[in-house]
């Protein structure tokens, strides 16, 4: 349903690339999680594909299609593409108006998208709030932001994206600053109304458990470059790229911590992930395409390159 | 005895007609040498009770002991105030931005023991070795140091005036994964060379499992329940706590099958229902947890419960041997 390929966006005015050849597919009623450490890009990804960059960067190429209708150029010119894409963010109370009570944002968002006349809206609302788990959906229409639990704002928030009728949420770490009997309740929302609405979710994280329980394909992004794609099983120990594993095993192992971070920071020439790993070679001088390396599942790594497997 | 020793710990913000109670009565003993961790989510009171035993807050009722000695005359004395240091949750926000790295690690040294110019920085170097940084680090600026560096800084100033005990607060909460294994690491060697005692709040249980001797899991400022790490992981009594663990997203498919998703949210501490505190979440609750409040109670020897479902003994009845 939403095909981005090969998408670039670059600092005005420098010949660097923040995102570099970024490609992924969410398909109808799929959950897709982008997963990466900060700095990463996984966020700036979502921005381009909302149209939502901030004016000193620019989209130097590539595609973001949604069902087949190209937004690039629109989104090229700082037009927001389409409503068929909404997008919830990481600190719900900021991204509400303190200054409108909740109901009236989420009436709103029916009256902006659907058309709805302002008693129709004021309606509706109550029952979108009523549909992502409010209860007492008249109370909380009537409160203020700040008299909100942060758990009750991303309903809110996720009840005006739900408005919209999007056929792709996007979801940029949506329970970040939840606690994690919280987080687990907006997880069984998002899972419902996935199978609700048939909704595609793009589901931004850091958290690989997080994304092992929701996403149904993973994207693991580093320094702005995809390092590997595939079904979210392969972080049931088949994951390929040196990132990815690097990630998985930083989870749980003894690490030594003499090794000193070096903090967001990435190689501009060939694969990104090139000065951390313990395979870099010559090879990685070069930037590495996404190799097919199984049934839906390919690799950004020299190591996965056809001949070259079984190598390392 | 333990080096640290909470008793009957009240704290009230607010005033009478608005009170918030932020710790409703916590007990709580610390060994010397080893971890305690505190787990909760917010609005449990974890990170007031940290602040209350480094003396930034003072208790309204109850004692911090340190050491036998309440901890309210301490905080008062300069040389016994290097005794408790705090790590903070921000390393960015807790670091003077204005102050080179070398500075920073050298204030508390300064102000708490003095000693001559030289013999301070020599510790200051030792100290960042300690950490894992080079003396090249010391004219850095926070801003040029990364999120785990600066937290590496912030532990370094903490053991300056080498502590006996040091309060963690979320110490690997803004950090990312792979930055997050290093500073755990870190803080287990510092306290295998060093004896320290550590009060750890965190919320996030994977640093909690590696680095904690015993876990503590508060609920709207009361701990609900308290055992030694692996048996509280493996066998948690408390409904509260198994509901924390399990609501925790995790890698492995099997764990994800028996989760009991609780309902609502936790309750505004300043308009608390009578009985126990968690009786609108809970899925065991009956008729008394409604008229009543459950005590700390034991459930087996070191395992204390806070909850009428659990089968347990009063702590004054169990002879304190097995405490």
């Amino acid at each position: 349903m939403l095909n981005v390929k090969g998408l670039d966006v670059g600092v005005v005015g420098s010949p660097h690339l923040l995102l570099r050849d970024v490609s992924f597919d969410v398909g109808a009623g799929e959950i897709v999680g982008i997963v990466g450490e900060s700095g990463s890009g996984k966020t700036m990804a979502s921005l381009a594909v909302m149209g939502l960059l901030p004016n000193s960067l620019e989209l130097r190429g590539g595609s973001i299609a949604l069902e087949g209708r190209e937004l690039v150029d629109a989104a090229r010119k700082g037009d927001r593409p389409s409503a068929s894409i909404s997008m919830i963010f990481q600190q719900p109370r900021s991204a509400l108006n303190p200054t409108m009570r909740a109901g009236r944002q989420v009436a709103r968002a029916l009256e902006l998208n659907q058309g709805l006349s302002r008693s129709n809206a004021s309606r509706e609302a109550i029952t979108m709030l009523e549909k992502v788990g409010i209860a007492g959906p008249e109370r909380v229409a009537r409160a203020y932001p700040h008299q909100l639990s942060g758990g009750m704002c991303q309903r809110v928030l996720i009840a005006m994206a739900m408005a919209c009728r999007p056929r792709v949420l996007i979801a940029d770490e949506p329970t970040t600053s939840l606690d994690v009997t919280i987080q687990a309740q907006i997880f069984d929302l998002i899972r419902a109304l996935v199978a609700d609405t048939g909704c595609g979710v793009l589901f931004i994280t850091h958290d690989l458990a997080a994304i092992a329980e929701m996403a149904d394909r993973v994207v693991v992004m580093y320094g702005g470059q995809v390092m590997e794609t595939a079904g979210v099983n392969v972080l049931q120990g088949a994951a390929e790229h040196p990132y990815t594993r690097y990630l998985l095993e930083a989870v749980d192992r003894e690490v030594d911590h003499r090794v000193v971070d070096v903090g967001v920071n990435f190689a501009l020439t060939g694969c990104r992930f090139s000065h951390r790993c313990a395979h870099a070679h010559d090879a990685c001088n070069e930037f590495p395409p996404l190799y097919r390396i199984g049934e839906d599942h390919a690799s950004a790594c020299v190591l996965h390159r056809e001949g070259s497997r079984g190598a390392a | 005895m333990a080096l640290l020793e909470v008793r009957g710990l009240h704290k009230v913000y607010g005033h009478a007609t608005k009170a918030v109670p932020a710790l409703r009565g916590v007990d709580l003993s610390v060994e010397r040498g080893t971890t305690v961790a505190i787990v909760g989510e917010s609005g449990c009171g974890k990170t007031t009770l940290g602040r209350v035993v480094v003396g930034l807050q003072p208790p309204t009722s109850g004692d911090v002991l340190l050491d036998g000695e309440p901890i309210g005359i301490l905080s008062r004395s300069r040389s016994a105030r290097g005794r408790v240091q705090m790590v903070f949750q921000h390393p960015d926000t807790s670091l003077n931005p204005r102050f080179r790295a070398g500075a920073t690690v050298r204030e508390p040294r300064r102000l708490l023991k003095g000693g001559a110019s030289r013999e301070i920085d020599s510790k200051v170097d030792e100290i960042l070795k300690v950490v894992g940084l080079g003396p090249a680090y010391k004219n850095r600026r926070p801003r040029e140091l990364s999120g785990g560096q600066q937290q590496r800084i912030a532990i370094a100033r903490a053991l300056m005036s080498e502590p006996e005990l040091v309060v963690l607060d979320e110490p690997t909460a803004s950090l990312d994964q792979s930055v997050r294994g290093r500073v755990i690491s870190l803080l287990r060697e510092i306290q295998e060379s060093s004896g320290v005692t550590y009060l750890l709040i965190s919320h996030d249980l994977i640093t909690v499992r590696r680095i904690a001797d015993s876990v503590a899991v508060m609920y709207l400022g009361r701990v609900v329940e308290f055992a030694d790490t692996a048996t509280l992981f493996e066998s948690p009594q408390h409904p509260y706590t198994k509901a924390l663990l399990a609501a925790a997203p995790s890698l492995d498919p099997a764990k994800r099958v028996q989760r009991v998703v609780l309902p609502g949210e936790t309750p505004n501490p300043a308009e608390l229902p009578e009985g126990c505190a968690f009786q609108d979440r809970c899925p065991l609750v009956h008729d008394r947890c409604r008229v009543e409040p459950p005590q700390l109670e034991l459930a087996a020897p070191g395992h204390l419960v806070e909850c009428f479902a659990v089968p347990t003994a009063p702590i004054h009845a169990i002879p304190a041997v097995v405490r």
